[in-house]
């Protein structure tokens, strides 16, 4: 099936800030009116970094949230791209082409978990705010992150009226001293009928696995944004394969870009997507 | 369109293209995403995704890595299979002014003139190009290496089709040259040229092949030069149409390949880039570039 890119643009959006939040956080605030306009939670923009040839692809980046026409991204200064893209200045041009992928089911009604491990907080503030438009209020973050300076901040993730922040940090440096999804068995004691999930595919996994283990009903909506190795972003160049459930239980390969990011976490292959190799981030 | 547009360029067996900029093979799928975000039936053809006799689910990832100026594919030629083609994706294509060339991939000549049999009633379809030359599966590499095997193949597609016949020719072989030549007494309408470069790329934090398989194909402007010494070779071999295909990314790079006497060119991994890059060439360029 091809993909419905009916909302997807080029758009040459102005820098209007690259803010640190310390612990090699930042997030790049940019006037893009359209990608304001289209993003849905969970979707992403795939951004130019830099002019040259080196490097030579855009990079994708969960549109964090949206405010009138402006945008946040969320990420870290981690490869020769994201290095460019925390040297914008404001009023720098900055070149993408989005909304893209499928974003998450926004559900209406019920209790809502949401776990987030390192930058996998990028895509939860404008769920977190779709949610609230929709009268949901019954909301749980829980944030994840290697030390307490990498912990995307509570306040952050909607405005102005913040959800509930359950922090954890791998150093016990703030909040509990463990992985996030230990957070999560203790929250499934109130029956969430949502989580969303998004994260390095490692601890993806270890979310379906606590969930597993837990033996309690897995919820209704149960969906994570994934991560893959990109090309084009947009279904043509067939690089970001995730492995997938097909209907008959076997392994089958779908692209993160188009098919994803967000999936049902039922249907992704666990054990496939742990046997692969990690990212190269050049 | 000014005065001075590109015009069309004729390849032989009553397929003109409209214009001489074309999208790649292996970029532009089967042309349903990009005719969503651009202007697609302005271009001069399509080259679709490389086709099988049977769908293919490609290779296991990551499938591609990015190098300087370049990136790593290793896709595996994913597709849906010749039949597919034919009678799922074809009747979409009604009513495209873009004329698409279908590309045949395959691992022995009876694939290939399988494939080939199954689009000749296809009215969609307005060429065939031969992709000899895929690096990322087994035995695809074979008739592209082989100037006798390639034009071995290239007969028997001949036989079968009354369309027109481009062969993709690969440029990891010690005599680019020797298989165009060969391909052209075998038959063919036209070539292009050229496919990606055999590369590996190492994990700096692992030490290992980034790509499964070790190697991909390297695409992108990082190759524009090597392709376009290859593109030069092949048209002073040959005196059928050559059409030009590596690293261009803008009109002056595109432009390259016409001054050294291809009559036509691709786009590829510049459309990830920026998929409107194939539209900028065509923009950019004048009938006096070539």
């Amino acid at each position: 099936m091809t993909a419905d890119l009916s909302r997807a643009a080029l758009e040459t959006g102005e820098v209007l800030v690259v803010e640190r939040l310390g612990g090699g956080l930042l997030e790049l605030v940019a006037r893009l009116p359209h990608l304001a306009a289209n993003a849905m939670p969970g979707t992403f923009a795939q951004l130019r970094c830099g002019t040259s040839t080196t490097p030579l692809l855009r990079r994708p980046f969960s549109v964090a949230w949206t405010h009138d026409d402006t945008c946040g991204f969320v990420f870290e200064a981690v490869g020769a791209g994201t290095r460019l893209l925390a040297a914008l200045q404001p009023g720098d041009p900055l070149d993408t082409l989005g909304p893209l992928g499928n974003g998450f089911s926004v559900v209406d009604s019920g209790s809502v978990v949401c776990v987030s491990g390192g930058l996998g907080c990028a895509p939860f503030p404008l769920l977190i705010n779709a949610l609230r438009r929709r009268g949901v209020e019954d909301i749980l973050v829980l944030n994840g992150a290697r030390t307490a300076t990498r912990l995307y901040p509570a306040e952050r993730f909607a405005r102005p009226a913040v959800p509930v922040v359950a922090e954890a940090t791998d150093d016990g440096t703030r909040g509990h001293h463990g992985p996030v999804t230990e957070l999560l068995q203790q929250a499934l004691s109130s029956r969430p009928t949502a989580i969303y999930a998004c994260g390095p595919n490692a601890m993806l996994g270890a979310v379906m696995g606590t969930l597993l283990e837990s033996g309690a009903d897995l919820p209704p909506t149960l969906e994570a944004s994934l991560e893959a190795p990109m090309g084009c972003g947009f279904g043509t160049c067939l690089g970001c394969a995730l492995p997938v459930l097909g209907e008959d239980g076997v392994t089958v390969w779908r692209l993160c870009c188009t098919d994803g990011p967000v999936m049902p976490m039922r249907d992704v292959d666990w054990d496939g997507l742990r046997a692969l190799p990690g990212a190269d981030v050049a | 369109m000014t005065e001075n547009a590109p015009g069309s360029v004729d390849l032989g067996r009553g397929l003109t293209l409209p214009n001489p900029v074309g999208l790649a093979s292996g970029t532009a799928g089967y042309g349903f995403e990009l005719e969503q975000l651009i202007d697609i039936n302005r271009l001069g053809a399509l080259y679709t995704k490389g086709t099988t006799m049977d769908a293919r689910a490609g290779n296991p990832p990551p499938r591609v890595a990015e190098t300087g100026g370049g990136m790593l594919n290793s896709i595996g030629l994913q597709n849906p299979g010749v039949d597919a083609v034919a009678t799922t994706y074809a009747p979409r294509w009604t009513g495209w002014s873009i004329p698409i060339i279908v590309n045949i991939a395959g691992g022995s000549v009876d694939e290939y003139v399988h494939c080939v049999s199954v689009l000749e009633p296809v009215s969609e379809v307005a060429g065939i190009e031969l992709n000899i030359s895929c690096p990322n599966i087994a035995q695809g590499l074979d008739f592209g290496r082989d100037p006798a095997e390639a034009a071995r193949l290239v007969a028997a597609v001949r036989a079968v089709t009354q369309r027109c016949v481009i062969v993709k020719l690969s440029p990891n072989v010690t005599d680019i040259a020797a298989v165009a030549r060969a391909v052209e007494d075998a038959g063919a309408d036209a070539v292009s040229a050229v496919n990606t470069y055999i590369g590996r790329k190492i994990h700096r934090a692992t030490g290992r092949s980034v790509l499964p398989l070790g190697t991909g194909g390297l695409s992108g402007p990082a190759i524009q030069p090597l392709a376009l010494a290859a593109v030069a070779a092949v048209c002073d071999a040959v005196h059928i149409p050559v059409i030009g295909v590596g690293g261009i990314i803008d009109a002056a790079s595109a432009r390259d390949f016409l001054i050294v006497g291809a009559c036509a060119v691709q786009v590829g991994t510049a459309t990830f880039v920026n998929p409107e890059t194939a539209l900028q060439v065509l923009d950019g360029l004048r009938v006096d570039d070539y």
